[in-house]
């Protein structure tokens, strides 16, 4: 949606860069020819993830931009993740939970940063995708591998960065989006933005709700029926407030107000013949961030308060619990040089959660502080740069595994780069993990391990050409990973028992052809990851050297898009290859491969812009399981209109 | 709908197949493409696909969406045949396999989680449909050529119930109201003892019901949490208490209980209280001559002579199992062990006197035997 407000967000997304270089040089105190034209009006922008483009940059990365989110703007971020990259994304059914597995990594390992605030559930460490819309954000980036000096706990297995970006003097604009698609999926949303040249203010609405009853063929029940899917509806309804100021020229405070409602059924796996679960999340999180840039430093503070409430109810089985979590947290960071090529971050942070349940015993809450700092170096023409990050984290004032990284980034005969980088990363053990009743371990130790990766680049670009190719291959060791067992008592409890190697490779290629109007994109991933448990849980264990379940070892994407004045087509298609479903790995789930279209037709008239898209999803109706015996629908689609007024600031 | 669902255009296929290999191109290059299946189960049909005589397995199954399994030992080949349920008829049990029973030669097959109970032929599996219409199904017993009872534990796993089955039509065609989390029955005479386990919450008690007419005769007290249930050579019928938790589940305040109820009076004749306050004992099986009861405790599995009016201090097997049976045809122990939950499980055999004899693998996590 808000690409559509910019009147090229992709400049708008070249200026963001060029400006926090322009941001960064200044601050070193090192002058660097920026190439933009002076003429040039530039549109100051405000991001709050300086951190991730400061000093990820020797890990391998990617960045979904707004032109590519707005795309997504019927979907969730398990979508976009499920088409772009190269995250595995656990699916439990059109619209239900989405997890991540990122290299092999469990649910828990990956840290969601949205503003640079994670949002992992301190009662089971996981976050569901499929409840983020994508039009929430404007930017979406990944970084593949460990980051637990950058990110803390949880960042494992890559870490998703989710941002707000604010950008002064656009005038005023309003948006809206109305969908409609199969299964009764429908879709409003609304933004109205206010955006001068020291203030923005801006709310996004979204109210979504579908049946999801589509057909399947039920081959897990006699005689093979042609089902509906039940109990599979949802409703919800999200407010996203944003405000920036810039106080004056050195400082800078923003707000964001975040509030959703979701409330889902849970429909039946094919094996189970009805489910009556619902769910219900409701979420409000509100963040500020003041920011200083000084002559010498600059430095920021930034808070975060989250309220979350979950309910889930299950008259079958007589559950209808409820559980709250609060979690407050605070930040301050500085960055400064010391020479004319480097820069320090030093850091400290602090997070309180809180749980409010009946599945334990007490309420718990917990207190962690951590101290982080991370140091670049970089030539003169910043062709190398190298980066080493350390955080120590003190959990109710004991402290738990020092974590450093290093990373080395390296630009060679004008076409190439190499990446290498080494971190440590530790994931804590969730409240539920420590205090659920029955079977809750207190004495639980963090998971923690090592992650190395090398990644080489080869880029070229050529007045209408521009293509890339990469290669990385990764390695990772996680320790101490939680399990939940039977005790010799039978009861459940979650003991730190396995090792599990990870190791694997990634490509992506890329090829452009860019000629006035007209843009052709070629696109592929292909990754290759063994992911094996090394240790013996018990007496008989047999997994021993087997991939973890629901890994895929193999996986694929392959793109085609075509863009041609306001005509947008795209081609996406998907491979998945065999996934194990026990631990022996004696039993497995077949490939499967997707298709998706999406097209677009925008007609510009002034500032306004009216855009009728349409999304087919699984077009050559390939019956699949992402998880055993959970139903896929076949065929099916999403059609919509979206408006866009713009009003530009008297000059 | 059918038809327009499954339609495909050879033509797109083609297409799809084309654009496929040529994004995938380096990729295929640079990594070996595996296009076999991987290793399959182990050990499918090598015992046999004639299921007359030998020691059915019931395997629960993967937690979640996952599909329950049969396994079929041969006593005589020492062959083990996997999943002979899918095998045979091409679908899987579905969620969560609790339990099954063959009788007149009909296999009723319980299954939990999708509330139903399949039948096959007890020879050669193949299906003959399903009953379907229960909440949490637990155990069938069949009462006469006719009539079979399932105990369950009801909607919210507090509404305890034996349901009535008419065999022929295979229909459901009465409830009867029991103590919460209807588990084991036992059929004296003509009269059904049903272990009421307290399901989802608690219960104490063993409902009598009188199977002529299908109504409940008396409620006997027994102890917190009846599960299993036995009947022995005097006609006596051994109930296996489990305890009751405290509120924050961190020990039990009623510890479990052995417990004999004498059938001519319905009174209890005998409760012999254990002494752990972390451990539930479990499993309560009886041997051919029904004389001997056999139950887990304590990572143990301990004997009971139905003529003995104290709890035995000394383990037969100093081991814990998930589930436990005995053969009637020659008194062997079979245990099964869940190894990790999420993988094949196995099964462990010990002789009459205890030793133990070998092991085989099983489907994932083996709850109940039916030896036949």
């Amino acid at each position: 949606m808000i690409e559509l407000i910019a009147k090229s967000f992709v400049m708008n997304l070249f200026k963001i860069n060029c400006m926090l270089s322009f941001a960064l040089l200044s601050l070193t105190g090192y002058a660097q020819q920026i190439p933009i034209d002076s003429s040039t009006q530039l549109n100051v922008v405000e991001v709050s993830d300086s951190k991730y483009i400061l000093f990820s940059n020797s890990s391998k990365t990617e960045t979904f931009d707004s032109t590519l989110l707005n795309r997504y703007s019927t979907n969730n971020l398990a979508d976009v993740l499920v088409n772009e990259s190269q995250i595995f994304i656990k699916s439990y059914g059109l619209g239900s939970l989405a997890t991540t597995s990122f290299r092999g990594a469990g649910a828990s390992h990956t840290a969601v940063l949205w503003n640079g605030f994670n949002l992992q559930s301190p009662m089971n460490g996981l976050i569901d995708l499929s409840l983020i819309p994508a039009n929430f954000m404007n930017e979406a980036k990944v970084q593949y591998g460990g980051g637990g000096a950058m990110w803390g706990s949880g960042a494992v297995g890559g870490s998703i960065h989710l941002n707000n970006i604010g950008i002064y003097n656009r005038g005023i604009s309003f948006a809206t989006n109305t969908t409609f698609g199969s299964f009764s999926d429908k879709q409003q949303q609304a933004q109205i933005e206010i955006s001068k040249k020291r203030f923005i203010s801006s709310v996004k609405l979204f109210n979504h709700d579908a049946k999801n009853d589509f057909p399947f063929v039920n081959s897990a029940q006699y005689g093979k029926p042609l089902q509906r899917q039940t109990n599979a509806e949802l409703q919800e309804y999200g407010l996203m407030q944003e405000n920036y100021f810039q106080l004056n020229s050195r400082q800078k405070i923003n707000t964001r107000f975040w509030y959703q409602f979701n409330d889902r059924n849970i429909p039946p796996s094919m094996t189970q013949n009805i489910n009556v679960s619902n769910q219900k999340d409701e979420l409000y999180r509100l963040t500020s961030e003041w920011q200083r840039t000084g002559a010498k430093i600059k430095s920021i503070v930034r808070a975060a308060y989250f309220d979350e409430y979950l309910f889930f109810a299950d008259s079958s089985i007589d559950i209808d619990s409820k559980s709250r979590t609060k979690v407050f947290i605070t930040e301050a960071e500085n960055n400064f040089s010391i020479t004319k090529f480097d820069i320090v971050n030093i850091g400290l942070n602090n997070t309180y959660s809180e749980a409010i349940t009946e599945d334990y015993i007490q309420n718990p809450h917990q207190n962690r502080t951590s101290i982080f700092a991370s140091y670049k170096i970089q030539t003169y023409n910043d062709s190398w740069t190298a980066v080493v990050s350390a955080r120590e984290e003190f959990v109710e004032n004991k402290a738990i595994p020092f974590s450093p990284s290093i990373g080395i980034r390296g630009k060679f005969l004008k076409y190439f780069s190499i990446k290498l980088s080494a971190a440590k990363h530790y994931r804590l053990p969730t409240f539920n993990d420590l205090y659920w009743a029955q079977g809750g371990n207190p004495n639980l130790k963090a998971e923690e391990g090592w992650s190395e990766e090398a990644s080489l680049e080869h880029s070229y670009s050529k007045k209408n050409i521009f293509w890339e190719l990469g290669a990385t291959a990764f390695n990772r060791d996680i320790n101490n990973w939680i399990i939940w067992l039977p005790d010799e008592y039978g009861i459940w409890s979650p003991e730190n028992v396995l090792k599990v190697w990870s190791r694997g490779v990634e490509y992506k290629v890329k090829f452009i052809l860019e000629k006035n109007k007209f843009k052709f994109q070629l696109s592929g991933l292909y990754n290759y990851v063994l992911s094996t448990n090394e240790k013996a849980a018990t007496a008989n264990d047999v997994s021993v050297g087997k991939q973890l379940i629901y890994v895929p070892i193999q996986n694929a994407q392959g793109s085609a898009s075509i863009i041609y004045k306001g005509t947008s087509l795209n081609y996406t298609q998907l491979y998945t290859g065999y996934r194990y479903t026990l631990s022996d790995n004696s039993n497995y789930l077949k490939p499967y491969s997707l298709a998706n279209i999406s097209v677009s037709q925008t007609f510009s008239l002034s500032t306004s812009k009216l855009k009728i898209f349409a999304q087919l999803n699984n077009v050559w109706q390939e019956t699949y399981q992402v998880l055993a015996y959970r139903a896929m629908p076949l065929f099916n689609y999403q059609v919509g209109l979206s408006l866009v007024f713009n009003q530009p600031n008297p000059k | 709908m059918y038809n327009y669902l499954n339609f495909k255009n050879k033509a797109m296929i083609k297409t799809k197949q084309l654009f496929y290999l040529s994004v995938l191109a380096t990729a295929i290059t640079i990594s070996s493409c595996k296009k076999d299946d991987p290793e399959p189960a182990t050990g499918g049909g090598a015992g046999g696909t004639s299921y007359a005589s030998g020691v059915f397995i019931t395997n629960e199954g993967p937690f979640g969406s996952g599909t329950g399994t049969i396994n079929f030992y041969n006593r005589s080949t020492g062959g083990v045949s996997n999943d002979i349920f899918e095998a045979k008829n091409g679908y899987p049990l579905g969620n969560i396999v609790q339990s099954m029973e063959i009788f007149n030669s009909k296999a009723y097959i319980v299954v939990n989680n999708a509330g139903k109970v399949e039948i096959a032929d007890g020879t050669s599996f193949a299906s003959s449909g399903a009953i379907t219409g229960f909440t949490y199904p637990r155990y069938f017993l069949g009462i006469n050529s006719s009539k079979g009872y399932v105990s369950e534990w009801g909607s919210g796993g507090m509404a305890g119930a034996v349901k009535i089955i008419d065999l022929t039509t295979k229909t459901i065609t009465g409830t009867i109201t029991t103590g919460n989390g209807a588990e084991g029955m036992v059929l004296a005479g003509s009269k059904v003892y049903v272990a009421c386990s307290g399901g989802f919450t608690n219960d104490s008690v063993v409902t009598v019901i009188n199977s002529v007419t299908n109504s409940v005769s008396t409620t006997i007290n027994v102890g917190a949490n009846p599960r299993s249930i036995k009947m022995d050579a005097g006609g006596k019928v051994w109930v296996l208490c489990s305890g009751e938790w405290d509120a924050t589940y961190t020990f039990l305040q009623k510890p479990g209980k052995l417990v004999r109820i004498d059938t001519a009076t319905n009174a209890v004749d005998l409760s012999l209280p254990f002494a752990s306050t972390f451990s539930q004992p479990s499993n309560l099986v009886i041997n051919n001559a029904k004389t001997m009861l056999y139950y887990s405790y304590s990572s143990a599995v301990y004997s009971h002579s139905t003529s003995s009016s104290i709890l035995s201090g000394t383990a037969l097997i100093n081991r814990s199992f998930y589930g436990f049976g005995i053969d009637p045809t020659n008194d062997y122990f079979y245990g099964s062990d869940a190894v990790d939950f999420v993988s094949n499980g196995k099964v462990i055999r010990y002789n009459a006197s205890a030793t133990l004899v070998d092991s085989f693998a099983v489907g994932v996590i083996p709850g109940n035997f039916f030896f036949r």
